[in-house]
């Protein structure tokens, strides 16, 4: 959901828009310094312990470089002995006369005969280690354990179903089955938990489901073109129709993740020209995705809200509003070919966008439901003071985190009496490695919000006015 | 050079607006149709009547898309004369002077741009990704060549000593035959006809019979921007005008590219001096590939699937740089069989126009006939892992096809078929592949999937291709930026859209002037 940046020297400049639609800057900043006092105070010493080895593990670029391309072939590897070789080529290219400490070794050690796949099985086991941080189980069933825990913690989730990419109908196919199934199992699932707050099931709109499910388009179907958008929108359709009224049947909420910008129209369309049929005028409860880091998006806001009003749906579309986590794609992308790029390229600009929208999406409720999906302290803290001004109650709003990244944050807003929704992916190790790579890689960026804030960044710095 | 050079960017075909104009500019052009290609072969040509014939579009050959005057004898020979009368005025202008004329053309490549793509999607069948690839990859042949000649003639550095000036200089070394194909319409026979005129050459231009109206547009540039009359010259037809122009005795460098047969054919030609010539005969030669994808064990079938079936399929599997083998390791064999199979089966066949067109026709009816008796073969001779249907039934349609356990010995896994048939084997590891690919004749491009940087180095080490492409796409070369060109009988070696692609059209002179006379040094 977050994004890495390019180190900004725009900061400083010029602001665009207007200063005077904004809430007073002291009151953001004091939000911001409550939430990241609670936020300290809930960081667990296991999640302490683990930031503080990967951050030495990524400190060198390019024994970061070597750890994530290892972490991405490891499904693929045979065995132990394999894996071990694996890390010994990759170190090869770190192990030069200015490598880091202990380079040297831990590649001397993983090229050993007898000591190769000793190596590969440390790596297998900490690799497994990093995954369950951010994936709660190998499928739906497995996962119902934390879901309720988090259920009972005052949290909410949106379940995502990792898997390998659809190339073939067949594996569009199985991913729609799956997706069918997790609905089943968490609705009857979720039917047993405790009633909790009304702030988790219920809104000035309405009523808010249990079960969530956020699903790709891309996997529903194999027939996404850039260049044909309308083949894709045809067969993930017909898939994502029957997920659609199971879900309405289940009294389930279905989301649509958004995925690059080569997919974005087929994406969108798919969604809302499904919901606009007359079947699904009452239900489900479904949202879409809106990622600031585009420079267009508050047009396709503008689009997005002009639809649903036409549509006349009598449940609120949720909008989860997001940075964006395709951006180093998008750019190289689009510079390889020569065009225009498409996402904001400094950090400050992209938050800008951020708030821009985060205050037009939270005017809109409750035509649409806004959901603020951001671990950027200064988005959410700035998100709270708009709800606050515009006179939104508590739970016309929600915010959403990623699971494993943001669980501070996460206990601290739910502990401020907001309605707080963990994505959490489940897949198994082959499947999740793809999503993993990318999580680590957002956790160490050196631009990262996160990152910065671990390493001891001055927090009005990260509180200030974009 | 290489500072300034930037590739021409590829229209943005994911936006609505984009297509929206192609399809007008396609809707303009075949109003027009079917266009006239005449013979261009200087002042002295003769007038008149000659034969013509049709090129149609492959999608559907009732459609004429244009009609051609068939060159004669006389034609060539004027063509040559034409081209030999020019060269001392375009040779004696230096290389800025040339490279501005390339540039006006390029920028007249770029405005019609749209136009000129809509042309290669019906003449043909290229789908609108790659016709639109095809236009900027000729802008970028114009633009890079033109500033390449610029940097030969400042020559390279030699020894200095007091007392003598020495200096060494490219010239052009005359008129230069071009014989082009029918599969990259417009950027090779102008990436071929640039790297002759950026120097000095003048050029005779023998344009592929399936695509004369793409070669005549591109020739048509070329004037407009301002190359002389007789400087560059059009010879439409079939084997014919092609034979007579490799071996005419005035003609100096001839740049092909095509099959291999024709490829050798031109070679032993040129090496036979033509009573009166005076010089030799250099060939600049690109010819087939019988292109390898090697899949280790540890490779990503999520991004193996998706490059595999592009780099066969797209296109129809029509470039010398297709892939028509891939070689998987063992452990990955059948899961790879299998996603493949699934791939293949959702590949959309048919017309180029149609954005949602995966493969379109092929481009002619011998193709067709060719690819078709090879799967007859291959189902003889192994097993069909899978095919994509339906196909139209009018047009050169063949259906992609993917096939397994051939027996040993076929010589499937050797011909090259240019056409959507790709053969799989299991291999028991890298160095098996790398033995199947030793044992080609030819060395064009290749392909490999792996995660381990030590198997990365190992076969790049053994691989003899000229053009070896690491976890992506194995088609799809860039001016500028994957200098393009096989080895072995594949090619001579040469690299179009590289920095010593130009050395072949020229001849270097050195000069040692004393400048002590007499103790002063001037």
């Amino acid at each position: 959901m977050a994004f890495a940046l390019v180190p900004s020297s725009s900061r400083r400049h010029a602001r665009q828009g207007g200063a005077t639609d904004r809430p007073p800057g002291d009151r953001i900043t004091a939000t911001g310094r409550e939430i990241a006092a609670a936020m300290d105070h809930r960081r667990s010493l296991r999640t302490r312990a683990d930031d503080a080895v990967m951050a030495r593990m990524t400190a060198d670029p390019r024994v970061k470089a070597a750890l994530f391309r290892l972490v991405d072939v490891r499904p693929a590897c045979a065995d132990a002995r394999e894996l071990g070789a694996h890390l010994a080529a990759l170190l090869d290219e770190v192990d030069t006369g200015d490598a880091p400490a202990g380079v040297h070794t831990a590649r001397k050690i993983a090229d050993g005969r007898f000591t190769a796949a000793a190596t590969g099985r440390v790596v297998a086991l900490g690799v497994g280690q990093m995954a369950g941080r951010f994936i709660v189980g190998a499928d739906a069933s497995a996962s119902v354990p934390a879901l309720r825990r988090l259920w009972e913690d005052g949290v909410t989730t949106t379940v995502d179903l990792l898997g390998e990419a659809t190339v073939t109908a067949a594996e569009a196919d199985a991913y729609a089955a799956r997706c069918a199934l997790a609905l089943d199992v968490l609705c009857a699932a979720a039917a047993t938990w405790p009633a909790r707050d009304e702030l988790l099931e219920r809104d000035g709109a309405g009523a808010i489901p249990r079960v969530n499910l956020s699903v790709k388009v891309s996997a529903l179907t194999p027939h996404l073109r850039p260049d044909a958008p309308q083949r894709g929108i045809d067969d993930a359709t017909a898939r994502l129709r029957p997920l659609l009224r199971r879900a309405r049947d289940l009294g389930a909420h279905l989301h649509i993740d958004m995925e690059s910008l080569d997919d974005r129209e087929a994406v969108l369309e798919t969604a809302l020209s499904l919901l606009d049929e007359p079947e699904f005028r009452d239900g489900p409860s479904a949202g879409i995705v809106l990622q600031a880091y585009l420079k267009e998006s508050p047009a396709h806001l503008e689009e997005i809200l002009a639809r649903v009003r036409a549509a006349g749906r009598t449940v609120p579309l949720t909008i989860r509003l997001v940075k964006g986590a395709y951006w180093d794609h998008e750019l190289v992308h689009a510079r390889q070919l020569g065009w225009a790029v498409p996402v904001w390229e400094d950090r400050a600009s992209c938050d800008r966008c951020f708030e821009a929208l985060t205050r037009t999406l939270l005017r809109a409720f409750p035509l649409v439901r806004p959901a603020i999906a951001s671990h950027n302290l200064r988005s959410v803290a700035h998100a709270l003071e708009v709800q606050q001004e515009l006179g939104l109650a508590p739970g016309a709003v929600e915010y959403q985190i990623l699971r494993g990244l943001g669980d501070d944050l996460q206990g601290a807003l739910a502990a401020r009496g907001l309605r707080v929704r963990a994505y959490c992916p489940v897949g198994d190790l082959v499947s999740g490695m793809a999503y993993l790579v990318r999580r680590l890689l957002e956790n160490s960026s050196n631009d990262s919000f996160l990152h910065a804030r671990q390493s001891g960044t001055d927090l009005d710095d990260l509180l200030r006015a974009p | 050079m290489s500072t300034t050079f930037v590739n021409e960017p590829l229209l943005e075909l994911r936006r609505a607006p984009v297509r929206e104009e192609l399809l007008r500019a396609l809707a303009g052009l075949d109003a027009e149709l079917p266009l006239a290609v005449g013979v261009l072969a200087g002042p002295d040509a003769a007038v008149g009547p000659r034969e013509t014939f049709d090129s149609t579009d492959p999608g559907m050959p009732s459609r004429v898309v244009a009609v051609a005057q068939t060159a004669t004898d006389a034609d060539v020979d004027a063509a040559v004369a034409a081209a030999r009368a020019a060269f001392p005025g375009w040779s004696a202008r230096t290389a800025a002077q040339r490279a501005e004329v390339l540039r006006r053309a390029a920028a007249l490549l770029r405005t019609d741009r749209r136009r000129l793509a809509a042309l290669a999607v019906r003449e043909c069948a290229k789908p609108w990704r790659e016709a639109d690839a095809d236009v900027a990859e000729a802008i970028d042949f114009l633009e890079y060549y033109a500033a390449a000649a610029q940097e030969l003639e400042r020559g390279p550095h030699l020894v200095k000593v007091p007392g003598e000036r020495n200096e060494l200089r490219y010239v052009a070394r005359g008129v230069t035959a071009v014989v082009a194909p029918w599969n990259f319409p417009l950027a090779i026979p102008l990436g071929m006809v640039a790297a002759a005129l950026a120097v000095g050459s003048t050029v005779v231009l023998k344009p592929a019979e399936q695509a004369p109206a793409c070669a005549h547009a591109v020739v048509d540039a070329l004037l407009r921007a301002g190359v002389p009359a007789g400087a560059v010259n059009l010879v439409p037809g079939f084997d014919g005008p092609a034979r007579r122009l490799v071996r005419h005795p005035d003609v100096h460098t001839i740049a092909f590219t095509g099959s291999e047969a024709v490829g050798l054919d031109i070679l032993q030609a040129a090496a036979v001096p033509a009573p009166g010539q005076r010089h030799l005969k250099r060939v600049v030669a690109e010819m087939g590939g019988k292109n390898c994808i090697i899949v280790d064990g540890d490779a990503d079938l999520d991004e193996v699937v998706p490059a595999v079936v592009r780099s066969a399929f797209s296109f129809g599997g029509q470039k010398c740089s297709a892939a028509s083998r891939v070689l998987v390791h063992e452990r990955l064999a059948e899961a790879l069989v299998q996603r493949l199979a699934g791939a293949v089966d959702a590949l959309v066949v048919g017309q180029a126009e149609d954005f949602a067109t995966d493969v379109p026709a092929l481009i002619d009816e011998d193709s067709q006939r060719r690819l078709l008796e090879a799967l007859a073969q291959a189902r003889e001779e192994g097993t069909v892992i899978a095919q994509a249907g339906p196909v139209p039934r009018d047009g050169w349609f063949v259906a992609p096809t993917v096939v397994g356990g051939l027996r040993d010995g076929s010589t499937l896994v050797a011909r090259e078929l240019f056409g959507p048939l790709l053969t799989l084997e299991a291999v028991a590891d890298v160095d098996e592949a790398c033995d199947l690919v030793d044992a080609s004749s030819s060395a064009l491009t290749g392909g490999l999937f792996s995660r381990n940087p030590r198997t990365v180095d190992h076969v790049v080490q053994r691989s003899p291709v000229g053009n070896l492409y690491v976890n992506r796409d194995i088609t799809g070369a860039m001016v500028g930026r994957h200098p393009f060109g096989g080895n072995r009988l594949s090619g001579t070696g040469t690299k179009a859209g590289g920095p010593d692609y130009l050395l072949q059209f020229v001849e270097p002179r050195v000069v040692v002037e004393n400048t002590m006379r007499h103790g002063l040094v001037v």
